[in-house]
């Protein structure tokens, strides 16, 4: 190898998995139920969740971020138990090598300060997450 | 207060008379969400900065309907603001192409304030 191949190759962007377009991309949210809280609160929480998921994901994987953009970026949200629940959901993608963010509110209006409202995870592929929040009601 | 110590806010601006479930709506206001900010990263990008450094505060308003919405669609582009206007691909709950949010911002709190005085939060 000469060196020019050698320093090509320490400074190249790392490849990333191709993805193929008609991969089903999701993002999916799972959503305290135990809180209680209104639709509007709900939303916001969710739209945080959702720019913190793009945010991660375009530094973490841009080329999964952008197949995902292409394909619609299909979102959907579910409900989870309580807190516990979410924090187990989170380990197991974090197990399965899916990203998982947690969103905490601030507690200005409706809920306490700092409780744990939304998960997100992804995006990733249909089958990957079909087994963590498959048997999930949808919200 | 003054004006600088307010932290810029995004806005989402929701048809009360579609009655989205919780679920659909959050996705709506999360689609909205990511398109603003993206354009608000072109046109507004010190914005969104410090609204990032700040809470990085939305709120969710309610309109009556399209015509109410769509009001404020022309407010909101006349005030040179980053918006993006949702329209649902359909597959569920509304007919494809039904416009159900408009999200607006991150814009400086006051200006928001202003613009959208007469609406009520969505609950």
């Amino acid at each position: 190898m000469g060196l020019r191949n050698f320093i090509h190759r320490l400074t190249a962007p790392k490849p990333s998995k191709s993805i193929p377009l008609d991969e089903n991309l999701k993002m999916v949210f799972v959503v305290n139920h135990e809180l209680k809280m209104g639709k509007g609160k709900i939303a916001a929480q969710v739209a945080h969740a959702a720019v913190k998921a793009t945010l991660s994901c375009g530094e973490r994987d841009p080329a999964l971020l952008d197949a995902w953009f292409k394909t619609g970026q299909k979102k959907i949200c579910v409900k989870g138990e309580s807190a516990l629940h979410l924090d187990s959901l989170s380990l197991e993608a974090k197990n399965c090598g899916i990203m998982a963010n947690k969103i905490h509110d601030a507690g200005h209006t409706q809920i306490p300060s700092g409780s744990f409202t939304v998960l997100v995870l992804g995006p990733c592929s249909d089958e990957e997450i079909e087994s963590i929040t498959g048997d999930l009601k949808l919200l | 207060m003054s004006a600088l110590s307010e932290p810029p806010t995004m806005a989402f601006l929701c048809r009360a008379d579609l009655q989205l479930s919780a679920g659909k709506l959050a996705v709506q206001c999360a689609h909205a969400a990511i398109g603003s900010l993206k354009q608000a990263k072109k046109t507004h990008s010190r914005m969104v900065q410090r609204w990032q450094e700040t809470s990085s505060r939305k709120i969710c308003l309610s309109v009556d309907d399209e015509e109410d919405l769509m009001y404020f669609f022309d407010l909101v582009k006349d005030a040179s603001l980053p918006y993006s206007l949702v329209q649902d691909a359909g597959l569920t709950e509304v007919a494809p192409g039904t416009v159900t949010v408009l999200g607006v911002g991150p814009a400086p709190r006051h200006t928001m304030d202003h613009l959208f005085s007469e609406l009520k939060a969505y609950d």
